[in-house]
């Protein structure tokens, strides 16, 4: 600490500049992240907050709500194994949604349908307003943000392509799936709608796109063994099923990798030129007697520090730039990521110095002596 | 006996097949309050020497005794504690830190054994008192002129209050009165703490302050002929 301190309030610009790369790095790491969990969120926001642990499928639809058509009445089934606390079905639909007596495209709104019964732990919490009726299927949910379209309590919407009609009675907040704003209906409803078209049921008995499943030791291969047609999976892989997901996922994953190897190279190059720059000193440093780990925790210190302000600065900005993103933007900051994110780039960038370190042990004291500069 | 004893020294660098003896024989005691000089054309062998008293090479044969204990049997994590607790170097110029302050560059010294004590930081300042920087305690090296860097890194080599005080070439780049001055104080400092001190240098005007002076040709080390003038009598 001693030099690493005293070297950096002497060589203030140098070490100003890299600490704006660093800055740099970590608030795009920031805000990649905060994008990403964001871009999560609105594709599978739902998922990710019901009290489930696992997800039955039709066989073969790839733990996508898409393709797979099951049937509700295996329920009582499911239940019955072992570590099943609670199974709820769930129908998705993408619709299209206008407030009645509204026309045109503006006042459209793309919506996900999400059929469930009342009462089960598919259903959210309204914030406002009363929770589903299983006796009224006209009544629904709506995300809250469909407020900004002017959408009110009491309101009714029409569904395009559709006779159907419902009024809202509740309002439910961050519940999103596909991307798009949830809309959270009766079961008999959904089905209405969703299998508008004769025989796009495929004969399946009160049908339905998924049922999820309450219980953490649940075995998924007992019960894909025992009944006929279905897959079992986690509720990871049913959200890594969801349209897009991995692979937004996977694009913001590899933009943040790409930045921690950057961020790696920037501090170890940096730090290796730096100590390239001053062998002469630390050779004369060594023959007035100073031990390789002092020089070594010397430079430790000083990429510590420098990285520690950095990150810390770049995490402000990061808040600082997420309150300024427009409201719709799809962007939220988990703390427990921002963290995660700081720790990784720390450790990086001091894992990098040891390059430097490793290059200090072998400066020979030796060259201190005879030299005539 | 205290000081420091180098007996048949010898080091022999390979290369590529080819084998070429820097030092043969080397054998040289210097007691506490002793200031001796070897003095020698460049390539001589004389940084060879100077490295190995100072623990900075292992000699090929022979022994380099530093308060009765041979520091060619030490490892080289203990050499470089030794160096720090041991053996004050002054070096040629450029020596300094260039971020350290005066002050600072004596203190990092100490911070290389531990902490710093408030008694090493008055010992520091006495020391910097008695070269005559007193009243540049917070300055950079760049501030400072070659003579008083060298002041600064005399004054560093006697911060561990260390046995030996070793240096190499420390008048090179100073003009002949600053080169005066900074043998002048390095031999003040050695008589008044009491160390054994040996300079490298090829200056001979600087040999008037050295209580004994070697020769070194084509790594060979004797006792030169001439000793200085007011030296002869206490010898004889």
């Amino acid at each position: 600490m001693f030099l690493a301190l005293r070297e950096i309030k002497h060589a203030k610009t140098r070490f100003f500049l890299i600490s704006t790369i660093l800055i740099l790095i970590s608030w795009l790491v920031f805000i990649l992240s905060g994008l990403g969990n964001g871009l999560a969120n609105l594709s599978a926001a739902t998922f990710k907050r019901i009290d489930a642990h696992y997800a039955v499928f039709e066989d073969g639809a790839r733990h996508s709500t898409l393709r797979s058509v099951i049937s509700e009445n295996m329920i009582d089934d499911l239940e019955r194994f072992e570590n099943v606390e609670a199974a709820a079905p769930l129908g998705t639909h993408t619709a299209v949604v206008l407030k009645e007596g509204t026309s045109g495209d503006d006042a459209k709104i793309d919506v996900s349908l999400l059929g469930i019964n009342p009462g089960t732990f598919m259903e959210p919490k309204v914030t406002e307003g009363k929770q589903l009726d299983a006796n009224n299927d006209e009544g629904v949910l709506v995300n809250a943000v469909l407020k900004d379209n002017g959408i009110e309590l009491g309101d009714y919407l029409e569904v395009e392509g559709s006779d159907e009609k419902f009024k809202v009675i509740g309002f439910v907040e961050n519940e999103s799936f596909n991307h798009l704003p949830a809309i959270f209906t009766t079961m008999d409803m959904w089905r209405t709608i969703h299998f508008a078209a004769p025989g796009s049921d495929r004969g399946v008995e009160k049908p339905v796109n998924a049922i999820m499943l309450r219980g953490e030791n649940i075995e998924p291969e007992t019960i894909d063994q025992a009944i006929d047609g279905i897959e079992t999976v986690t509720k990871k892989d049913a959200i890594n099923g969801i349209p897009g997901f991995t692979a937004e996922n996977g694009t913001i994953m590899m933009m943040l990798s790409f930045l921690f190897v950057i961020s790696a190279f920037v501090i170890a190059v940096f730090f290796y030129v730096l100590t390239l720059q001053k062998t002469n000193q630390f050779g004369v440093m060594k023959a007035i007697g100073a031990s390789n780990g002092f020089l070594g925790k010397s430079i430790i210190a000083q990429v510590s520090i420098i990285s520690f302000i950095s990150i810390a600065i770049g995490v402000a900005l990061t808040y600082a730039t997420a309150a300024v993103f427009p409201e719709g933007m799809p962007f939220s900051l988990d703390e427990k990521l921002i963290i995660t994110y700081s720790i990784v780039l720390f450790a990086v960038s001091v894992l990098s110095s040891l390059i430097s370190v490793r290059k200090v042990t072998k400066i020979d004291p030796l060259q201190a002596i005879g030299r005539v500069e | 006996m205290s000081g420091i004893t180098l007996r048949n020294v010898t080091k022999v660098y390979e290369e590529g097949g080819n084998s070429f003896t820097a030092l043969k024989n080397a054998s040289i005691t210097v007691s506490p309050g002793e200031f001796a000089a070897v003095i020698g054309p460049s390539g001589s062998g004389k940084s060879t020497f100077l490295s190995i008293a100072g623990a900075l090479l292992r000699p090929t044969s022979g022994e380099v005794l530093v308060n009765n204990t041979d520091i060619t049997k030490l490892s080289a994590k203990k050499l470089s504690r030794f160096r720090l607790e041991k053996i004050g170097f002054i070096l040629q110029t450029s020596n300094l830190v260039p971020y350290l302050t005066v002050l600072d560059q004596l203190l990092v010294v100490k911070k290389m054994k531990g902490k710093i004590s408030k008694e090493d930081r008055e010992y520091a300042k006495q020391l910097l008192g008695e070269v005559g920087l007193g009243g540049k305690l917070h300055k950079y090296s760049d501030q400072l002129s070659g003579g008083e860097r060298q002041r600064v890194a005399i004054a560093r080599a006697f911060m561990n209050d260390p046995d030996i005080i070793l240096a190499d070439e420390p008048t090179a780049s100073l003009d002949s009165k600053r080169a005066f001055e900074v043998v002048e104080l390095i031999a003040k400092e050695v008589k008044a703490r009491n160390k054994a001190a040996i300079m490298v240098t090829h200056d001979e005007r600087m040999l008037k302050y050295c209580d004994r002076i070697y020769e070194m040709e084509d790594g060979v080390l004797s006792l030169a002929e001439n000793q200085p003038l007011n030296k002869v009598n206490e010898l004889s």
